[in-house]
């Protein structure tokens, strides 16, 4: 056994009923490093550490933290306590709290039977000096950035000094600067706490940059272990697809037509009645693809659903093929020439409960070729069209009578774009059309993308992936706090740089 | 059996509109199976001989012609019921209201069976659309204050039962109350000629069958092989996406709403024509808080609510004629019904652990092997 190790897997299984999460995976895991765990999703990497965490148990096999057992009770209290720290990829804070009180929570400091506010302050900023997060005690956590609340979790998850800090999926919703600031407090913390962080992830450029060794995980295996400077991304994709994987810029040059899709001044407000867009303009000609960034929560869900028809705009027209469809339901704006593929599939896209050939139907049940008369449903054409498309979309399922939800995340996306695609309308709205979706599926949905591009239509591609955005935009929009920052042509920026208009640093610009 | 249907409510809300699926047959006949045993227990224990009391019960139910036809007519309330609350349900709108739509649908056709001139035919058809029209439009009021306003429909329609009820009572009390004597709280008497004739001599099966067929056959074809019942089905799985796939969701949610309250005003008309022959104030006894449990445990689905309509009819009339020939308290029937209810409440829950405990076993088993 190695005396530098922290934490080790013993022929490691976890079933659920229906399928194996994890399937006899051994591993051990170093002080001191940087262990980058990857695989699709599906993969069994979060099940993994979530049976490290104590959120679940191993069917089979055996977990040693600093050599010892860790026993059927194990818990996420007995992890914490044996050194093991998790942040999830959906921050568990409370927004009205403040910064200490989120960061102590459950913990506080007290002073009879009261809450000791100057000490929890005082107690936050020893914690946040001591691992080098600058944050401020008495900010609430509802007005900070991601990237803030994010360090206010990594600072929750170390306050019980732990020596192993799991982060699940921490960049993926991070822009690239703060992605810059959270690999630098990664590195210290382990250089100079000689800790171990463990890092879920699917994003390979940031294993490459960030991790000592990296676990590929397939399909509830750990497939390989491999020493991060020996390897490449390519080398990992493969191993991680099962497959070579080719990923190559999928633009080409090529003439845009005409203007399909015009968005004049859009003001919106959000869910919580506060101004989501603040006169967005944009125009999108026939045969180009036009790419919006932005941190989320920038007012790209409100631009998507004001073009959709799904929320009122304040004011301000959607023009689509020369009319204006401002204020329109969305089944006369679909008809008017939009398909849409949303950026929640779960609430939005698909009905979870409906069969896979109901998802698929949608639109096109009162059309001649699935009903007589717009009434009486021609059930065997429906299932034949199903089966049609889960052939041509790839869609993997045991059955087109299967209910969506049962489908893997890029299946059922699949589902989703091959509903949609089939609308052969003039423009495409596509939202955050790989998040969640693995690698092989990432590259088809791309094809396709391109297909309807180079077939003529104009699309909106909407995506918090930067990587995704710079590899099919013809034209990028950045936007922020729902103003337009920038606007370039692909090719005449890079990441960093538009990173600074993505944070609003426009604004900064235009006021000096 | 009002506070059952809330509680049951609560749970549903949890899972609502699931499938119908073979599993879920296959916990129901267990739960049947049971609830027959627990009953039977029960029966022993106030020293009653369980297989003489089913005995009772089922010839009691279906043992002469009389008997069958008191069965199938209970079958036909419970089923029509039930199916105007699945229509409601398949599109997201829980109807609890349908009792004073019942009630109203039943004033409805009573005062236009009486006053209407002209021939039979003529009567029952203004009758039958004076009934679908009043219930219809009762249930419009929760249907557009949900859509517009969104307004909870299980608040306004279990408040708007009462209206309608205490409406209709205060009218066959009141200005309707008939001259005849002999009548407590009732409305005149409708035209003779136009009342339903018996199908079975002295049962409660009248000709109204035929009508309440046509309906069943109706509502089933929508919910299961219509592109309207498509559109339904998929605004009371998840609205967003159904409006988001350009289906008028409002106006579906609307007429799903007044379909299902037109059915109940229907229930009514049947009472009255069939049975009555007049509105009288105890015209329905809580007959759609029956068929709203019967839809509920057979998940909406249109052609389980008819099966089991006909098992609910078998125990409800059987029930009474087994508290007279074998001495076993009606109240039993009850206890049996409640404990259908409890398991299949309880079933998602109970199939999961059991499900669990399975493939873990499974995978130990397996791994014991591998090691061996």
């Amino acid at each position: 056994m190695n005396t530098n190790e922290i934490v080790r897997f013993e022929h490691v299984s976890k079933q659920y009923p229906g399928t194996l999460a994890n399937d006899d995976v051994s591993l051990s895991i170093l002080r001191g490093e940087v262990f980058a765990l990857v695989g699709e999703n599906g993969a069994g990497k979060s099940t993994l550490m979530n049976l490290l965490y104590g959120m679940q148990k191993p069917t089979l096999g055996d977990l040693f933290i600093k050599g010892q057992k860790t026993g059927a009770n194990h818990s996420p209290e007995n992890a914490m306590r044996m050194g093991v720290s998790m942040v999830h990829q959906h921050f568990k804070l409370v927004p009205g709290f403040t910064v200490a009180q989120n960061i102590l929570l459950g913990h506080e400091p007290q002073k009879g039977i009261f809450y000791d506010e100057k000490a929890a302050i005082r107690r936050v900023r020893e914690l946040s000096e001591e691992y080098g997060l600058r944050v401020e005690p008495t900010d609430t956590v509802r007005d900070l950035s991601v990237g803030l609340q994010q360090r206010v979790e990594i600072l929750k998850a170390l306050r019980t000094g732990a020596d192993v800090l799991i982060l699940d999926e921490p960049t993926a919703v991070l822009t690239p600067q703060e992605t810059e600031e959270l690999f630098v407090v990664i590195r210290r913390i382990v250089d100079e706490k000689n800790m171990t962080v463990i890092l879920i992830t699917h994003k390979l450029p940031e294993v490459m940059r960030i991790s000592d060794r990296v676990g590929v995980m397939r399909r509830g295996k750990l497939v390989k272990v491999l020493s991060t400077a020996q390897t490449s991304e390519r080398e990992i994709a493969s191993l991680m697809v099962g497959r070579d994987v080719i990923f190559d810029d999928l633009r080409t040059s090529q003439r845009a037509g005409r203007p399909m899709l015009e968005i004049f001044n859009l003001k919106s407000l959000n869910d919580r009645s506060l101004p989501a867009l603040n006169g967005v303009t944009i125009s999108v000609r026939a045969g180009e693809i036009v790419g919006v960034c932005g941190v989320e929560g920038n007012g790209q869900t409100e631009l998507a659903e004001c073009i959709a028809g799904m929320r009122p705009a304040q004011s301000g027209s959607v023009t689509l093929c020369g009319q204006d469809v401002t204020g329109k339901p969305p089944r006369r704006i679909r008809a008017q020439g939009l398909s849409y593929i949303p950026e929640d599939r779960m609430s939005m896209g698909m009905d979870a409960r409906a069969s896979v050939a109901d998802n698929l139907l949608l639109g096109r049940q009162h059309s001649r070729a699935f009903s007589v008369l717009g009434l009486h449903l021609k059930k065997s054409a429906i299932s034949r069209h199903a089966k049609t498309l889960a052939q041509d979309y790839d869609i993997r399922t045991s059955g087109v009578d299967e209910p969506a939800g049962s489908l893997s995340g890029g299946n059922m996306q699949k589902v989703v774009i091959a509903r949609e695609f089939e609308f052969d309308t003039p423009v495409l709205l596509v939202c955050q059309p790989t998040r969640g979706v693995d690698i092989g599926a990432t590259e088809f949905i791309h094809e396709q993308i391109i297909r309807k591009r180079n077939e003529g239509c104009a699309i909106l591609l909407i995506s918090a992936d930067l990587d995704e955005l710079f590899r099919l935009s013809d034209r990028l929009i950045t936007l922020y706090d729902g103003r337009i920052t920038g606007e370039f042509a692909a090719g005449s920026i890079d990441k960093q740089s538009i990173g600074y208009f993505m944070t609003g640093g426009y604004q900064e610009v235009n006021a000096q | 059996m009002k506070g059952m249907v809330q509680s049951l409510r609560a749970l549903l809300r949890l899972k609502p509109a699931q499938k119908l699926t073979r599993d879920y047959l296959v916990s129901l006949l267990l739960a049947v199976a049971l609830a027959l045993l627990v009953g039977a227990g029960v029966m022993k224990l106030t020293g009653h001989d369980p297989l003489q009391s089913y005995a009772a019960l089922i010839s009691g139910a279906l043992g002469k012609p009389r008997a069958v036809g008191n069965t199938l007519a209970k079958t036909i309330t419970l089923c029509l019921t039930g199916l105007a609350m699945s229509l409601a349900a398949r599109a997201g709108m829980f109807n609890v209201g349908g009792e004073g739509q019942l009630f109203l649908g039943a004033m409805a056709a009573a005062v236009v069976g009486a006053r209407a001139q002209g021939p039979a035919w003529l009567v029952v058809t203004l009758s039958l659309l004076a009934a679908m029209a009043a219930g219809g439009l009762y249930a419009l009021l929760p249907g557009w204050l949900k859509v517009r306003w969104k307004v909870d429909e299980v608040i306004t329609t279990i408040m708007l039962n009462s209206v309608a009820i205490y409406f209709c009572s205060y009218l066959a009390n009141g200005p309707l109350k008939t001259a005849e004597r002999g009548i407590a709280a009732g409305t005149d008497s409708i035209m003779r000629e136009a009342a339903f004739t018996p199908l079975i001599r002295l049962s409660n099966l009248t000709t109204g069958a035929f009508y309440a067929a046509a309906v069943a056959l109706l509502v089933w074809y929508i919910m299961s092989r219509s592109s309207v019942g498509f559109e339904m089905k998929l605004t009371g799985e998840n609205d967003t996406f159904a409006r988001y796939g350009g289906i008028s969701t409002g106006r579906l949610m609307l007429w799903s709403m007044v379909f299902s309250g037109a059915i109940c005003g229907m229930v009514g008309m049947l009472e009255v024509f069939g049975l009555h022959k007049r509105f009288i104030t105890t015209v329905s006894n809580e007959f759609y808080f029956d068929g709203m449990l019967v839809a509920m445990i057979m998940r909406y689905n249109p052609f389980g609510v008819i099966v089991m309509s006909f098992f609910f009819a078998i125990l409800s009339i059987g029930g009474k004629s087994m508290e007279l020939s074998a001495g076993v308290p009606s109240e039993l029937i009850l206890i049996v019904q409640s404990i259908i209810i409890f398991f299949m409440a309880a079933e998602s829950g109970i199939r999961t652990a059991v499900g669990n405990w399975i493939s873990v076993r499974r995978a130990r088993l397996r791994a014991k092997k591998e090691a061996a």
